[in-house]
């Protein structure tokens, strides 16, 4: 790091840093810290978990308590309420339509009123299916009182403003569609204690007989473990768990080896270096999708490989690598790609590293006899360890993250990883909650691996020390 | 690494025994040379001999991609046929331009962003300094697919899903750390006294910053956008996750992936990795400007 300005005096603070890397701190919570969050937490929190019951048919009511989602509730009783036009395109809502009339009442005189949408049979209509006009529907059966009431408020509960005879001719002024309410009583558990409250029909399943019902969904979150236990017993989860370890562990190591080779190549001065050195940094810049792609035309059964053993001789017939009966082959293909295609960033950190070590303390090594593996094991994997600390920790994160090879080779199924997982949930079952489940395995595990790199490295250096 | 020259230009007399030792380390280092040849070219075949495979194939008949034993080029017939056959499939050309509109989006708002910051992690030393790096430096080490699920529900809700806008916003998060801190260090390694010196010489900071460090470090800045270009284009997470109807290449590749013939395959997997070479032969000399600093 080169020299910094430091006479700014310690009284008076210097705001330009501050300024300069204001946007990308905005940016970052922004777009990263502040999703981050929101996101993970769908995966131990269920946003329809609970309902609340309110006190009064509204939502502005005050809230008489919550009942879990699937509970099963007595209804005690309904009400039509108002209801926002956007909501009744949700689903599973139940309506009441009623209309407001202006007729002549039993009396004589002109009022007008509102009436259930079943008491009038709508005889005019406007173009567009607004009904205009029509008349009062007469009530059938013995002891029922022949008059239609006609009430204040879209409400059977409101004031009486008159009565309507039969087939009297109505105009129809207005329309109000209204959401069914129902006064439901439930207990948390069997035998606990009751809770009482209006809830929204959209969110209660009612039975045949209309005197039970279900909470079908809630409106309130609280936390769940359902979508870890989901994730936890899909058949794909041990299976992409176990091979996710087992390509880390068999690349990792691969790639180290081969990455602090191409790195001493690079540092041996041999000519056309700089051609080397862009040569192997090709695949640093390469997608990962085509790389996957690129291996699949060697190991697919028409293949690079079977043509060339097909040319030596070794066998006579292709051989189908890429199937579900040979799944070595599929990871022996996995690996390769991702050695292949992760090594280059490796190495470039190697080389920077290597590049720090002072000639003389190499010279001085070779000049007291030490040879190549002696200088290796004593003097520049030592002098390496930070370069190869933060090698490690970034080859780890990005190993959990290995995804399009892993498609483009096994077609995702027989051989299976945690981001391919991910993926299925999200955008094969659309199940986002279990998405982020997964993806927060995967947070867990990169933390995880990169506080023990960092520990390790920090006991072995307090034990040098 | 002493070289042969060097040993040559000391003629002072050596004991007998010296001159042996002398000896045995020139021919040592002669044999680990050819070694390290050795080693060199295998190494570029390993590299070299996937892409001339796959190259095969992109460019050529599509008889050719399905014949087997399957032969590279030179020895099969050259033609353009398997690669006109990738780009008139559907939603490839559509998919290249959301790609490079995706991933333009990305290098200007990342390098805007990022270059400030880079500036100020380089030249200044302030409380919370090292807090600021450590943390973009953890950023740029979270999984991508972490951050995409996440930011996927915060799109649905904005009502910005599925648009290219979105993707390059994404992509924006993704990249930022990884440029600021290449920023950081090409800004690091110009040195400060140039641009006191200019100061100096009576250049108010801004000149001193215009006519000094900014041609020093255009290059490199240069270079980390490409690498920014590089990493958005090649991104197919977040792009699948993201996008449906406008899908950049390799999301439109990875989607179609199972229902494609090899033909398209091959020649979408060759036409995803030319940008790659032609990139990094761009900015091969600022490699290790970039990596180096970043471990750091």
């Amino acid at each position: 790091m080169s020299t910094v300005p430091t006479t700014q005096g310690k009284k008076k603070i210097n705001w330009a840093p501050y300024l300069l890397i204001l946007p990308s701190l905005v940016y970052l919570a922004v777009f990263f810290a502040w999703p981050m969050v929101r996101g993970l937490t769908l995966a131990v929190w269920d946003d329809e978990a609970r309902l609340s019951l309110q006190v009064e048919a509204t939502a502005e009511s005050d809230t008489a308590g919550t009942l879990p989602q699937g509970t099963t509730v007595d209804i005690l009783d309904q009400q039509g309420n108002k209801v926002p036009l956007e909501d009744i395109e949700e689903g599973n809502l139940l309506t009441e339509i009623w209309y407001q009339v202006r007729a002549e009442s039993v009396e004589g005189e002109e009022v007008t009123g509102w009436v259930p949408e079943s008491r009038i049979r709508v005889r005019e209509e406007a173009d567009d299916g607004t009904p205009l006009g029509g008349t009062v529907r007469s009530k059938l059966g013995e002891n029922v009182d022949p008059l239609t009431s006609l009430f204040t408020e879209e409400n059977e509960d409101s004031e009486v403003i008159g009565q309507l005879e039969s087939r009297v001719q109505v105009s129809i002024e207005g329309v109000s569609i209204l959401e069914v309410w129902y006064l439901i009583s439930g207990a948390e558990e069997e035998g606990g204690e009751a809770v009482e409250g209006w809830a929204p029909s959209r969110y209660i399943q009612v039975f045949e007989d209309e005197i039970q019902g279900r909470i079908d969904r809630g409106n309130t979150g609280a936390f769940t473990t359902t979508y870890l236990e989901k994730m936890v017993n899909d058949r794909f989860f041990w299976p992409a768990v176990r091979s996710t370890l087992l390509l880390m562990v068999i690349i990792i190591p691969i790639q180290f080896i081969l990455a602090i080779i191409m790195a001493l190549v690079i540092q041996a001065n041999l000519r056309g270096t700089g051609f080397f050195l862009y040569v192997f940094a090709i695949p640093l810049a390469a997608s990962d999708l085509a790389v996957g792609i690129v291996w699949f035309s060697i190991f697919t059964t028409n293949g690079y490989l079977n043509t060339i053993l097909m040319g030596l001789g070794i066998i006579d017939s292709p051989v189908t690598y890429l199937s579900a009966e040979t799944r070595y082959w599929i990871i022996i293909a996995i690996v390769l790609a991702e050695v292949w295609r992760a090594t280059s960033i490796v190495m470039v950190i190697v080389v920077s590293g290597l590049q720090a070590i002072s000639n003389e303390v190499l010279e001085a090594a070779e000049l007291f006899g030490a040879g190549l593996w002696q200088r290796l094991r004593h003097v520049i994997l030592p002098l390496l360890r930070p370069s190869l600390q933060v090698a490690l920790i970034l080859r780890t994160i990005l190993a959990l993250q290995v995804f399009a090879v892993v498609v483009a080779l096994s077609g995702g199924d027989i051989v299976t990883v945690l981001a391919r997982e991910t993926y299925r949930q999200y955008y094969d079952f659309r199940n986002l909650n279990v998405a982020a489940a997964y993806a927060g395995l995967i947070l867990l595990i990169s933390m995880v691996s990169a506080v023990f790199y960092l520990r390790t490295i920090r006991t072995q250096e307090e034990a040098a020390a | 690494m002493t070289t042969i020259a060097d040993h040559q230009v000391t003629k002072v007399e050596a004991s007998e025994e010296v001159k042996a030792i002398h000896r045995k380390m020139l021919r040592r280092q002669k044999i680990s040379k050819g070694f390290g040849y050795l080693v060199a070219i295998i190494i570029l075949l390993w590299i070299l001999v996937p892409i001339w495979f796959i190259g095969s194939m992109a460019l050529t008949t599509q008889e050719n991609v399905r014949a087997f034993p399957k032969g590279v080029l030179p020895f099969i017939e050259f033609s353009l046929e398997t690669m006109q056959f990738f780009l008139s499939s559907e939603g490839i050309i559509p998919g290249i331009i959301n790609s490079v509109t995706v991933a333009v989006i990305t290098l200007v708002l990342s390098t805007l962003i990022a270059a400030p910051a880079g500036y100020a992690i380089s030249r200044y030393i302030f409380r919370g300094r090292d807090t600021y790096r450590l943390s973009v430096l953890m950023v740029r080490a979270f999984p991508i697919v972490v951050l995409a699920i996440p930011l996927v529900v915060v799109f649905i809700n904005f009502g910005i899903f599925d648009s290219i806008y979105s993707l390059a916003l994404m992509h924006t998060a993704l990249t930022l750390p990884t440029t600021i801190l290449i920023i950081g260090s090409v800004f690091a390694s110009v040195p400060y006294e140039l641009e006191e010196a200019a100061k100096v010489f009576g250049c108010t900071p801004f000149q001193a910053f215009r006519q000094v460090v900014l041609p020093l470090v255009l290059p490199g800045i240069a270079a980390a956008a490409i690498f920014t270009f590089v990493m958005s284009w090649n991104e197919v997470f977040a792009a699948s996750v993201l996008t449906i109807q406008n899908r950049t290449l390799p999301a439109q590749v990875f989607n179609t992936l199972s229902q494609s013939s090899q033909a398209y395959q091959f020649a979408g997997a060759f036409f995803m990795l030319i940008p790659s070479m032609i990139f990094i032969f761009i900015i091969r000399r600022y490699l290790f400007n970039m990596w180096g600093q970043v471990t750091k």
